[in-house]
């Protein structure tokens, strides 16, 4: 529904799904604000008294039907957003788990940098300076943990959206499907970038990413494996 | 030079208490496998903290009474000597916390300029990774303890009694030991740098917590003793509030200020020990080896139960924070609108249902955090329905100025900020709230923006508003209105440029907690570092006026807001026991535009 973005790049089904929530609750957001200010404005211009004076205002007579009025519509709005985006992008970005992932990549999160391996291509990225590079048009599922005796960081793709902990002694999982080529070289959000607080190497715990075609994906993978 | 003795007595004991308590670490250290340094300091700390405040009057006034001696308990000699030594007089303990808190956030406001120069551009320039992670957490956890001790420590103690027709607190001497703990509380955090740094964030997850540099074992002691003040506090308010009212002061007569920190008091006492516990834990990781965050060998446990144990406390403290501000700015609202507070039923309703609500949302600080999916639906259903009840405060504010004679003065001028900063801080809310959002959004710059606008834009906001406010009734003295109105005008335009400008880098991928970041953001980033500097130097004439209208400031009556409350139907300041004769009340406290709504009976009323 949605073209284009406040986030930038799209580079994955589950963005699109994201962005689509985010601009819906933004024209959501924007008539209760504009009403506050409105009213404020209105106030201050209208209401203000002349210096001098020291009277008090005639109270405003309170009917409860106004106050139940406001309930209700604020009732009505949050059930709204409750319902969509937030029940339905949740149902969304769930589509994928019962889906058997077109590559499966375990990642091991360490102070402080990614390591990558690809079980069923016998491939392991272990230098931080090394791209993760993924085929174009495919569910990617993440395996993520943490080292033992090590501490939590957290697994983002900007461009992806998806976002989550790795944990010692834990294993979560990321869904990523990607739809479209680009790479660190074109947009900084190509990036796996870790978002939980880490120790002194948090800042730069970064590894490039890069989204290439399946045939070019093939290709690479070949030139690893030997 | 005699007016600090009771200071100077304070470290000698704390000093003392600090070599028996290493005694016993020493002793300790025979059966445990740990090394010395962090169960030295903790023990030593311990005991310490009790050694300072014997030292500081608490042994005078109340020590010494368990022990059979005679204790001096409520001594409030000398005009400048009593601020420096364990006093009981609830309005001698309020300009103490003010005072404190007030030092503590330009400090913690000064580092958070020394962040925004190291973010103004993309490369590491000004400090190093942990420098920049140490000032970071303690821009953090000093903002915090500022969020939750000012309002409630600060104005509820000292202007509450007031306001309630009492002579103080129910509880004096708990209320001044709940003021002394918190200078060990600055001391630790402030020499957080010595023993390594403090690089975890205020929110200290394990494992890094437990692994990390000493400067976070002073951060965990730091934090559990502000809590113990905080429960303390907690337990005073409530006591005061339910059993302290004047003659005549029934609860539907009691000022909305007054109900707002009776709710936020209910929070402190609940609530607090959960971090206590989780501190703690932290604690016996370190000090005694044990694993409750850390899988060792399948002997451990996990770091997921203490971020939920964490932001169960946590969450709930952003109430405490909120709520008094909320009803410090309807007090003020009707009072420079000349009109009761609309749907003031509605409002204790509303506050009451934000304390239970706010005790059932925290997962949705762990929707990433990787705990299980089943909890993510229905922590986001709890969460969007805390906007109810806010909403309900928002009607009461907007429709008290509905038609009311406004009167734009300094601490009106903060109110109506609040209202207007509150309004985006609550709405951008709803994008963390919401599970899909949130997974963008949680961990970037878009989570400060949001946080600074709802503790900052409402409750700090609501914090000027009120020294505005109570100045006069505090000091004796008027500020100068100018440049209150120069002081308002000027932090709401920095203030809003400054972090409405920040959603931007957060909604473009940059993470928070870090000291460089993708070049291309240099540009948004040094446009928000220069707002942050011009919102640093708004508060200039803020210093400038509190101290120079100490001095030459006109002389205040005792009703300067014609306000209908009754700390304003006494004089300013107040005597020590507030008032001639205990008030009897008659009426609501928001009576205009109807004469015969009277709060308290003038013939039987105090000093005028």
């Amino acid at each position: 529904m949605y073209k284009g973005s406040l986030f930038t790049v799209q580079g994955s089904e589950q963005a699109i799904i994201i962005d689509e929530a985010f601009f819906l609750l933004t024209i959501l957001g924007i008539p209760v604000f504009a009403l506050v200010l409105a009213m404020i404005v209105y106030s201050l211009l209208r209401f203000r008294a002349n210096n001098a004076s020291e009277e008090d205002a005639k109270p405003v007579k309170f009917h409860s039907k106004w106050a139940w009025s406001w309930l209700a519509w604020s009732t009505v709005l949050c059930l709204f957003v409750i319902v969509t985006p937030g029940y339905t992008g949740l149902m969304d970005l769930r589509s994928t788990a019962e889906d058997t992932p077109d590559l499966t990549i375990e990642v091991t999160g360490q102070k402080w940098q990614w390591v990558f391996k690809y079980p069923d291509q016998g491939i392991t990225l272990i230098r931080k300076d090394e791209v993760l590079v993924l085929p174009n048009e495919s569910l990617i599922r993440f395996e993520i943990t943490s080292l033992d005796n090590d501490v939590l960081h957290s697994f983002w793709i900007p461009a992806f959206r998806q976002k989550i902990d790795a944990i010692p002694g834990h294993k979560t999982t990321l869904d990523v499907t990607t739809n479209r080529i680009g790479s660190y070289e074109d947009s900084t959000t190509y990036r796996v970038q870790c978002t939980e607080l880490c120790g002194i190497g948090h800042s730069t715990m970064a590894t490039n990413v890069k989204v290439v075609s399946k045939e070019e994906f093939a290709k690479w993978v070949t030139d690893k494996q030997n | 030079m005699t007016g600090i003795l009771p200071l100077i007595k304070g470290l000698i004991f704390a000093a003392v208490g600090f070599a028996i308590g290493s005694l016993a670490a020493l002793g300790l250290s025979t059966v445990t496998p740990q090394a010395l340094k962090e169960p030295l300091i903790t023990l030593g700390y311990l005991l310490a903290v009790i050694g300072w405040l014997m030292g500081v009057g608490m042994w005078r006034t109340w020590g010494s009474e368990w022990f059979g001696l005679k204790p001096i308990v409520h001594d409030n000699s000398g005009r400048w000597k009593r601020y420096f030594r364990f006093t009981t007089d609830h309005k001698v303990i309020g300009i103490q916390y003010l005072v404190t808190m007030l030092v503590i956030f330009l400090l913690a406001g000064a580092f958070g300029v020394l962040l925004r120069a190291e973010l103004a551009d993309g490369p590491q320039n000004i400090m190093g990774a942990n420098d920049y992670n140490t000032v970071m957490s303690l821009h953090g956890i000093m903002m915090i303890a500022v969020a939750v001790a000012t309002l409630i420590g600060g104005f509820a103690n000292y202007v509450l009694p007031i306001m309630i027709g009492a002579k103080d607190v129910a509880f004096p001497r708990i209320n001044a030991l709940s003021y002394w703990i918190l200078p060990p509380v600055a001391i630790l955090l402030l020499a957080t740098p010595l023993f390594g740094g403090f690089d975890t964030g205020w929110t200290a997850y394990p494992p890094l917590a437990s692994q990390t540099a000493t400067g976070a074992l002073l951060f965990e002691l730091a934090f559990l003793t502000f809590g113990v003040s905080s429960i303390l506090g907690g337990i005073n308010f409530i006591a005061t509030v339910v059993l302290l009212r004047s003659p005549g002061m029934t609860w539907g007569r009691v000022p909305i200020f007054v109900w707002s920190v009776l709710a936020a008091a209910v929070i402190a006492l609940i609530a607090t020990q959960w971090i206590a516990y989780g501190l703690l834990m932290i604690i016996l990781e370190r000090v005694v080896g044990m694993h409750f965050f850390n899988p060792i060998d399948g002997v451990g446990g996990s770091a997921l139960l203490y971020e939920h144990i964490f932001w169960f406390y946590s969450h709930p403290a952003v109430y405490i924070m909120v709520l008094p501000a909320f009803g410090l700015l309807l007090e003020i609202i009707s009072t420079f609108s000349r009109k009761p507070v609309f749907a003031y039923k509605w409002v204790v309703r509303a506050f009451f249902a934000i304390v239970f609500l706010g005790f059932i949302v925290w997962a949705h600080h762990l929707f990433v955090s990787g705990m299980q999916e089943s909890l993510h639906g229905p922590f986001m259903i709890l969460t969007e329905l805390i906007s109810i009840p806010t909403g309900v405060i928002f009607l009461s504010a907007l429709a008290t100025m509905w038609r009311g004679k406004l009167r734009l003065t300094t601490p009106m001028l903060f109110a109506i900020g609040m209202v207007l900063n509150f309004a985006v801080g609550g709405l951008t809310g709803i994008f963390l709230a919401d599970v899909a959002t949130d997974i963008q959004l949680s961990e970037t710059y878009f989570v400060v923006a949001h946080f600074h606008y709802t503790i900052v834009g409402g409750e700090i906001f609501a914090i000027f508003a009120g020294i505005y406010y109570w100045y006069p009734k505090i000091t004796g003295k008027m500020y100068n209105e100018t440049l209150g109105r120069i002081h308002a005008v000027l932090m709401f335009v920095t203030f809003n440029l400054t972090f409405m400008t920040m959603f931007i880098p957060g909604s473009l991928g940059m993470n928070r907690r870090v000291a460089t970041y993708p070049e291309e953001l240099s540009d948004i980033n040094g446009l928000v570092s220069i707002f942050g500097y011009l919102l640093a130097l708004s508060f200039i004439p803020f210093v400038w006026n509190i101290i120079y209208s100490l001095i030459k400031g006109r002389k205040a009556p005792s009703d300067p807001w014609k306000s209908k409350t009754l700390e304003w139907q006494t004089s300013s300041p107040p005597s020590i026991e507030n008032f001639e004769t205990v008030p009897t009340v008659t009426g609501i406290p928001y009576g205009y535009g109807d004469p015969t709504v009277v709060h308290v009976d003038v013939e039987k009323k105090g000093n005028r």
